[in-house]
């Protein structure tokens, strides 16, 4: 008895016990399909999280393009150059009422997509001395470095320009750290340290078109510099560059003799992109990689649908009319009178569209009825929003060659077409007005006439100019007949001989021409602003216009710029909840919101 | 025939009555066939000439003649007299009773022609005169109960009834009461009072106190029970017709939530005691010990089901029992004859009558229009006749006669959409597009059963055949399923067995949530556009259109998934072996699991119709997968009862893995769209594939003790170790202890004397349970991934493609740790007036502490995935009840109410770290829900609406409030300012009812039954999302509300439907505020049964035990202020309640069915 019990308990612990020695093994699972920090400690794991921080320069994670860094929204729609004019999308309404809350879905998008931008360049740095020489050599491990400095500074001031009061998260901000960094420093100096190692380090050329070079940095820590009013730190900087900057591909900075090879996927990374968003098609990642931030920009033209949410407002197309006299533009009176437009005018009706005398930057920034539309054809009433809400002209930069269908263009989550055409954050065309700019506060007046006469130059050569169709068959191409009546002068002495005042409106207003809907107005204002509330006025004014027009924009029927809250914009509410410490945030939401 | 434990006491205790059937003088009678006696001796006529003859040799010469056969006992009656018989064609009877009228002699003909033969020799005195009374027995549900005890009360005298039911008992004295007695069911007492048939019904004794019922891996007598433990009325549950055993489950059970909605096939949400997780909150379903899903298992298969709701019950199983258990006892084999039974049904699903989204028609439509756009001008000239679209440009309107609408310039361009040229002719009345996509929907089902075995072997067989048939039309469920359930004994002390459920599913799926299925997209759909353009084939709307809004078609939606499906493949049992030795251990193995594959396969046709991406690609995606999950357990039970003591204890130890792995591709662009062109490398651009794989383990070692002093005072102890790969090495294991303690007041002395009372037990519990279904197997890691579209990047400036990039998918934390919920419970159970009124009650306290959750981390942290981390704390209180009033009015009627009902009050008690709160419940005006400290789990969140603006100065008058203006809402100045900000969001809801309960009814009278279930739900509610879609106008044409016909205006001021506005407004709809939410309570009466089973004189001859008939309506009302379709909301737990266009749960149906024996 006793021996079949001893027998019993054996055979029962061992079938109980037997599962338990196997454990310690059998209960180590590794996650499927992902790789630790360890494993990217190499020249390869580096490269390629450098190539992951570089996706998002343009502030989009994946389909998001509310956010997106081109600012369609926090420029183009906040300072009126665009309009979504309707209030369909409540959330786009509140950018231009300038009634943001800091609760804004789109604002936390934004400041989501930087950070995120900028702790991928943080990885890069933090993985990056983990690498063995031997397998990195220094110098490359610095080009990698500088590379990934060049992001985060582009992303901080990114953040910098939209709210002023953020935190800069540098590579020893982590999970496991105290991270939550106040937004009470100035991060501006920071920004600036880390173009300047970029500036410093970076090789002038590099092997992909897409990579920051040395002069890209030193463009961008002039543009920081001027966003401080910092003029004369930014001029000799600027001359530099204007003098000796090349592309990444090792061609001189030059403005291209045809603006529109700038907006077009075929002739970009030219000589006059100093660094631009590598957007891209027909990857595989179904358009995500495309450029987003102007798909609901794009006029209604089949198969670009559910588009038309960046309407041109009635003051931008006015700005481009020209004195039929000398063929410069009319900063103080543009806005007196809107040029002949179609509103109201049923599809099939005749027009004739204005003729007077125009900047033909116009009609390569905006689409008008029956002004050739690229090669889709004359521009029909169709083509563009509900007129009585938002008015009859359509944002034509950033679109596409009917021609580059499907080539440059894929369907974007199966109601519209995305295209690969590139976001210009700088190019060399604004280089020359900032350098512009800066002569003008600090410099030669004649040599800031010298910039915007060599900008103005470009724009008056017909070689860039929107031509009419050959036989009226836009499938044909274009005659030489300037599509409409174009006329562009040089400035000849006006700025020595009218003085600072002048030639700053004058270099101010080139830019709304020359830079239009890029994403960079509401930002100059801010920088003309500099407390004195010349933004306010500004945009105020062209509130005010916008409201006689015969477009109802009921967005703007209560809009109001508030001097001292709209310049910038609210920090998100839940990054200030998320950022308790003590009972309080280490984050100050910015004044009046 | 309640939960036995081991088969063998039944057939332990089938033995002792055969025993005492030797007593009697009937034994021969047990095994009775079918023929009708009665009408066999009324129909057989004899011919007889005897002179001189005993009686002895007439009824010789009988059994000669005829298929009768005589029993008596000799020395009981005298047969021997000489009688003298000249009968022609006389029936039996008519012979008999010239024979022994008389002589004092009964006789009696039972069904198979025997004939018996009083034993008396004495002529009792009339009254008292003995009868013989036959009968039959059913259970509850009418089934023949075989092995029924019938006894002369006071008397050794008796019988059991036989494999059909039916029972014969001579020589009853007619004041004599019948007790009826089988294990398992109520014992009842019937006096005889002249009758000489009594059919009776057994009433499964659902409380008796010994039956035992399935708890953590064992069983217990309801007795001896401490935890909270809920034993499901199995066959009320029944009556609701539903391929899902869960569904089924809504209000049978207190302390058991389930919200539903109403596809085919769809999964429920199911919560016991309140939200405790802000994950998965399903509790573990076991099904014969291995995990499994209830949704798709059958009613019909299943023969009890138990739910352990606290620590003391639950906590055996540690990690996995968080959410609560629910035990599942699949029917085995039973030994006996074999026995088969056929069960269907069909039933119509009857969509709503009428406009049940209030939506309005086209008149109202311009109506409402112009309101909102004085100056738009669609309907300037009256409502146009048509809407047409010609290449390259957006839809327009048209009246008739307008060249542009001449069907010869219709074109219909497969090939390109831009060429297109589409008409559509308005439809005037308007369009009811619920009608259009809803239809009657014929289901049917179909379940046989075959069963029986020997004591040695015994087997259970099942298919099932459930064709499950939505209203809203293209949905359904199939499913074919077989269950082979086995069991053997070797020798003594032996017993394997295995369960083995395989089923085969076929649907189609249903979105439910978001705003892109069928019916949300009734209410974005204008009433003018028709269903068909001119064509009459092609779906109308229009594209790339303002005039047509941006919804899509709802009755293209629904059609053009007729070919998509989801199938799968499921085989989930296990094998076990069990041996007794030493005479009080048993060691029990059991391995098993389940494996499930799966297909999928959908094609997206070109949306032509489509106003957003009418010239899409058409794409087809293909999914395959398996998932596997593996459970090996060992277990040693002691059992030992000494003196006073009654002792259970058991160890264990079990093993689990749950491994997977899925592939998915898709391509678009497909030259032909027919479905058998469709295959994946046929497809031309946009090629995409990818895989997934997941695999987490578990191992664990637990052990119970049950101790019962004298019956009266109970102790449980238990406890579990689990180890969980999830977690990172430091905190891989825990333990989740527990102990219960009961009173069985009713057994002390000093309450001997208290007749009313009939059992009063006082128990509690107290224990800690874990859970980590939220957690995800890498979360201890931080990891590196990369993906097309967050990482890679054209560095190269190439326009046409991309290089890997990487980046940090997931942060780690290696603190994470178990969640734990620490579980109190009290309570009473209590039966009264001779079991007449039974009450069970509990109070509990659910402290859940550590709740998993991913992280809430600023932005500043980086993109890459949070960990979940041990969040917070929630906490539920609550009160479970229920009960069941029995009985009788006069002899024929019987009845059962059983009512319960669940309070829960839900808090979530901290959430340490940063904001102390987390949103959730994103829609397109934000976040709509709250989890914050202080208040319920998924509470609403936003603005709260103290009413309309009545003018101008109203609003000059008030806080500065962005947008406003006469007519829109004011809302609450929470923090006092100046000015509406969003300081001023507050609490507007709560999801969570006050309390959920149930009411069961069932009548039998007879033949008939009636039966009766009510659900209700107090208290909760709801976002009605809908409404942002149809009060809203926007330069799309949306769908309309009629309700805006009365919206308020200047001359409509008391209207409380705020102001038709032209656009969205901070002062409206455009954020989330109370207006939006709802009163959710409801009252459903969910079933309505009438059931008429055949007398057995009817079945006797065409050899049926049982042949039952019923009619059944669902749904037949519903009590609610919800203005949508149906309050019960479900979603996920963190957020739920919000009504996107969920697909009702309370459509009517009605069934008619059998249920067939033989």
């Amino acid at each position: 008895m006793k021996k079949k019990l001893n027998k019993t308990i054996i055979a029962t612990c061992l079938i109980l016990v037997f599962p338990f020695i196997a454990c310690d093994d059998y209960m180590e699972v590794s996650p499927y399909g992902s790789v630790s920090e360890e494993t990217l400690a190499t020249k390869a794991g580096v490269t390629n999280l450098l190539t992951g921080a570089y996706s998002l320069i343009d502030g989009v994670n994946g389909s998001f393009f509310w956010g997106d860094n081109s600012n369609w929204l926090f420029s183009d729609m906040a300072s009126h150059e665009a309009t979504r004019g309707s209030t369909s999308n409540a959330n786009i309404t509140f950018f231009e009422a300038h009634t943001i809350l800091p609760t804004h879905e789109y604002v936390e998008k934004k400041w989501d997509g930087c950070y995120d931008g900028i702790q991928r360049a943080n990885d890069v740095l933090r993985i990056l001395p983990k690498v063995s020489e031997k397998e990195l050599p220094a110098g490359e491990a610095t080009q990698i470095k500088a590379e990934a400095m060049f992001i985060r500074g582009l992303l901080h001031y990114e953040l910098a320009k939209t709210w002023k009061n953020v935190p800069y998260i540098d590579e020893t901000v982590i999970y496991n750290s105290d991270y939550l960094v106040p937004n009470t420093d100035r991060v501006y100096p920071k920004i600036e340290a880390d173009f300047q190692f970029a500036a410093d380090n970076l090789a002038a050329t590099k092997s992909d078109a897409g990579r920051a070079n040395s002069w890209a940095a030193k463009s961008f820590l002039a543009v920081v510099q001027m966003q401080q009013g910092k003029y004369s730190e930014a001029l000799p900087l600027l001359t530099d560059i204007v003098t000796n900057g090349v592309t990444a591909s090792g061609d001189k900075y030059a403005l291209v003799p045809n603006y529109w090879d700038n907006f077009k996927a075929s002739t970009e990374n030219n000589s006059e992109s100093v660094f631009a968003v590598q957007y891209t098609v027909n990857d595989g990642a179904s358009g995500i990689n495309g450029n987003q931030g102007r798909l609901l920009g794009q006029p209604v033209v089949p198969p670009c649908a559910g588009g038309g949410s960046s309407t041109v407002s009635f003051s931008t197309v006015n700005a481009f009319k020209t004195d039929p006299g000398t063929g410069l533009p009319l900063p103080d009176t543009y806005n007196d009178s809107d040029i002949t437009n179609d509103m109201g005018l049923a599809e099939s009706a005749p027009f004739t569209p204005y003729t007077g005398t125009l900047d033909p930057r116009l009609d390569l920034t905006v689409g008008r009825r029956d002004i050739p539309l690229l090669d889709w054809g004359l521009m029909r009433r169709s083509w563009g929003p509900n007129q009585l809400e938002r008015g009859c002209y359509v944002l034509k930069k950033f679109f596409f060659y009917k021609a580059d269908l499907d080539v440059n263009t894929e369907s974007f989550g199966g109601w519209t077409t995305i295209n690969n055409i590139n976001y210009c954050f700088i190019r060399f065309a604004d280089i020359l007005l900032r350098a512009a700019e800066c002569e003008v506060e600090t410099g030669s007046l004649a040599k800031a006439e010298q910039y915007v006469n060599m900008v103005r130059a470009r724009a008056a050569d017909p070689v860039g100019w929107v031509k009419t169709y050959l036989d009226n068959d836009p499938s044909r191409g274009f005659t030489d007949t300037p599509a409409a009546n174009y006329f562009v002068g040089l400035y000849n002495g006006q700025f020595t001989a009218n003085g600072q005042a002048y030639a700053r409106k004058a270099v101010r207003f080139e830019r709304r021409l020359e830079l239009a809907c890029e994403g960079h107005r509401f930002f100059d204002l801010q920088r003309w602003d500099n407390g004195t509330g010349y933004m306010a006025d500004e945009l105020n004014a062209v509130i005010a216009h916008e409201r006689t027009t015969p477009a109802t924009f009921p967005a703007l029927q209560n809009a109001v710029f508030t001097k001292g809250r709209n310049e910038i914009y609210p920090i998100p509410q839940a990054q200030i909840d998320l950022s308790m410490k003590d009972e309080e945030s280490v984050l100050v939401q910015n004044p009046n919101y | 025939m309640k939960k036995i434990d081991e088969s063998g006491d039944l057939i332990k205790g089938l033995r002792k009555m055969m025993l005492m059937m030797k007593l009697t003088t009937f034994l021969l009678l047990v095994f009775v066939m079918h023929l009708s006696a009665s009408v066999y001796s009324q129909r057989t006529k004899l011919s007889i000439d005897m002179r001189g003859q005993s009686i002895k040799e007439v009824l010789q010469t009988i059994e000669s003649q005829t298929d009768f056969r005589f029993i008596y006992e000799n020395e009981k009656v005298n047969l021997d007299s000489k009688v003298n018989l000249q009968v022609e064609q006389k029936s039996v009877e008519d012979i008999l009773k010239m024979l022994f009228v008389d002589r004092g002699i009964q006789y009696s003909i039972t069904r198979n022609n025997l004939i018996l033969i009083n034993p008396s020799g004495e002529l009792p005195a009339m009254v008292q005169q003995p009868k013989t009374i036959n009968g039959k027995v059913t259970d509850s549900s009418g089934i023949p109960l075989p092995g029924v005890t019938v006894v002369i009360q006071g008397t050794t005298q008796g019988t059991i009834s036989g494999a059909d039911g039916s029972y014969f008992l001579a020589n009853v004295p007619a004041d004599a009461t019948l007790v009826f007695s089988f294990v398992g069911m109520r014992t009842q007492e019937i006096p005889v009072a002249g009758k000489t048939s009594i059919n009776v019904m057994m009433d499964e004794e659902t409380i008796g106190l010994e039956e035992v019922v399935a708890v953590g891996y064992g069983t217990q007598r309801k007795k001896d029970i401490t935890g909270a433990v809920a034993i499901v009325d199995v066959q009320s549950m029944k009556s609701i017709p539903t391929g899902s055993a869960i569904k089924a489950l809504q209000g049978q059970a207190s302390g058991v939530n389930i919200i539903s909605n109403g596809a085919p096939g769809s999964s429920s949400q199911i919560f016991i005691r309140g939200i405790g997780s802000f994950g998965d909150t399903r509790p573990l379903v076991l099904v014969d010990g291995v995990e499994s899903n209830l949704d798709n298992i059958n009613s019909n298969e299943i023969e009890s089901i138990q739910v352990l709701k606290d620590a003391g019950a639950a906590s055996i199983y540690g990690v996995r029992g968080s959410n609560g258990v629910i035990i599942v006892t699949t029917k085995r084999g039973k030994a006996g004859t074999m026995s088969v039974s056929y069960d269907a049904y069909a039933s119509v699903q009857m969509p709503f009558g009428g406009n049940p989204l209030n939506m309005a028609n086209t008149e109202e439509y311009a109506k409402i229009w112009s309101v909102a756009f004085p100056s738009e001008g669609s309907f300037a000239n009256g409502v146009p006749d048509y809407m047409y679209r010609s290449p390259g440009s957006p839809a327009q309107w048209a009246f008739s006669g307008d060249p542009a609408v001449d069907p010869s310039k219709y074109n219909f361009d497969d090939g390109d959409a831009n060429n297109n040229y589409i008409i559509s002719k308005v439809s005037k009345p308007g369009t009811n597009w619920y009608q259009e996509i809803f239809d009657p929907a014929l289901s049917q089902n179909h379940n046989v059963t075959v069963n029986g075995g020997t004591e040695k072997s015994r087997y259970l067989f099942s298919v099932n055949y459930l064709d499950e048939n939505g209203a809203l039309i293209k949905t359904f469920n199939k499913r074919y399923s077989a269950r082979v359930n086995t069991d053997f004994n070797i020798g003594k002390n032996i017993r394997i067995g295995e369960n083995a459920y395989l089923y085969y599913i076929n649907r189609n799926g249903y979105s439910n949530s978001g705003e892109y299925n069928a019916i949300t997209n009734c209410v974005r759909a204008p009433s003018y556009v028709p269903v068909y353009d001119i064509s009459g084939m092609k779906y109308s709307a229009t594209f790339n259109s303002p005039i047509v809004g941006n919804f899509k078609n709802p009755v293209a939606v629904q059609e053009l998934q007729k070919n998509n499906r989801n199938l799968s493949w499921t085989m989930v049992g296990n094998v076990y072996a069990e041996i007794d030795f030493l005479k009080h251990f048993t060691l029990r193995t059991s391995y098993g699991g389940s494996i499930t594959g799966s297909y999928s396969v959908g094609f997206g046709f070109k949306p032509y119709w489509d106003t957003e991406g009418f010239a899409s690609n058409n794409s087809l995606s293909e999914t395959s997968g398996y998932d596997k999950y593996q459970i090996w357990t060992n277990t040693l039970y002691y059992k030992n009862i000494f003196g006073k003591h009654r002792i259970n204890g058991l160890l264990g130890s079990e093993t689990i893995k749950y491994d997977g792995r899925s592939v998915t591709g898709s391509r678009q662009d497909y030259y032909s769209q027919d479905f058998n062109y469709l295959l994946l490398q046929n497809g031309s651009s946009t090629i995409d594939n990818s895989s997934s794989a997941y695999d987490n383990r578990l191992f664990s070692l637990f052990g119970r003790i049950d101790y019962s002093f004298n019956d009266k005072y109970l102790l449980g102890v238990s406890v579990r170790r689990d180890g969980s790969s999830k977690f990172g090495p430091n905190k891989r294991y825990g333990i989740f202890p527990s102990v219960s303690l009961g009173w069985q007041v009713s057994e002390e002395a000093f309450m001997k004397g208290v007749d009313w009372l009939d059992n009063l037990k006082i128990r509690g519990s107290y224990g800690v349970l874990g859970n980590q279904s939220n957690i995800s197997t890498g979360n201890a890691f931080s990891s590196f991934t990369s993906n097309m579209d967050n990482s890679y990047y054209d560095i190269a400036g190439t326009n046409n493609s991309s290089q890997i990039g990487f980046y940090q998918g997931t942060i780690g934390n290696l603190d994470t740790s178990w969640e734990k919920d620490i579980v109190t419970n009290i309570g009473f159970d209590m039966a009264i007036l001779g079991r007449k009124i039974e009450i069970s009650a509990e109070y509990y306290k659910k402290s859940i502490e550590g709740l998993l959750f991913s992280e809430p981390l600023p932005a500043v942290v980086g993109g890459a995935a949070a960990p979940t981390i041990n969040i917070g704390d929630i906490q539920n209180t609550g009160f479970d009840i229920s009960g069941i009033f029995r009985g009788k009015i006069g002899n024929e009627l019987s009845f059962t109410i059983s009512p319960n009902i669940t309070t829960y009050n839900n808090k979530v008690v901290s959430i340490p770290g940063t904001a102390g709160y987390f949103d959730t419940g994103s829609t397109r005006i934000g976040n709509l829900v709250r989890n914050q400290q202080g208040h319920p789990v998924s509470s609403f969140f936003g603005y709260d609406v103290i009413g309309l603006f009545q003018s101008p100065d109203d609003v000059a008058a008030s806080p500065t409030q962005s947008q406003a203006g006469p007519g829109q809402f004011k809302y609450r100045n929470v923090d006092g300012d100046e000015e509406i900000s969003p300081d001023d969001r507050t609490f507007i809801g709560n999801p969570n009812p006050d309390f959920t309960y149930g009411i069961n009814l069932a009548l039998k009278y007879g033949n008939l039954d009636f039966s009766a279930m009510i659900y209700g739900s107090q208290g909760n509610e709801v976002v009605n999302f809908l409404k942002w879609y149809n009060y809203y106008t926007s330069w799309y044409h949306n769908g309309i509300s009629r309700d805006l016909l009365n919206a308020w205006s200047a001359e409509n001021p008391t209207s409380t439907i705020p102001a038709v506005l032209g656009s969205t407004s901070f002062s409206e709809n455009s954020v989330p505020n109370s207006w939006y939410v709802e009163d959710g309570s409801f009252l459903k009466l969910r079933s309505v049964v009438i059931g008429y089973s055949l007398p057995d004189r009817l079945l006797q001859p065409i050899a049926v035990q049982k042949l039952r008939f019923y009619v059944q309506a669902e749904n037949l009302f519903q009590i609610t202020n919800y203005s949508g379709l149906d309050p019960e909301v479900p979603g996920s737990s963190s957020n739920f309640g919000i009504d996107f266009g969920n697909y009702p749960n309370n459509h009517r149906k009605f069934i008619v069915g059998v249920n067939l024996t033989f």
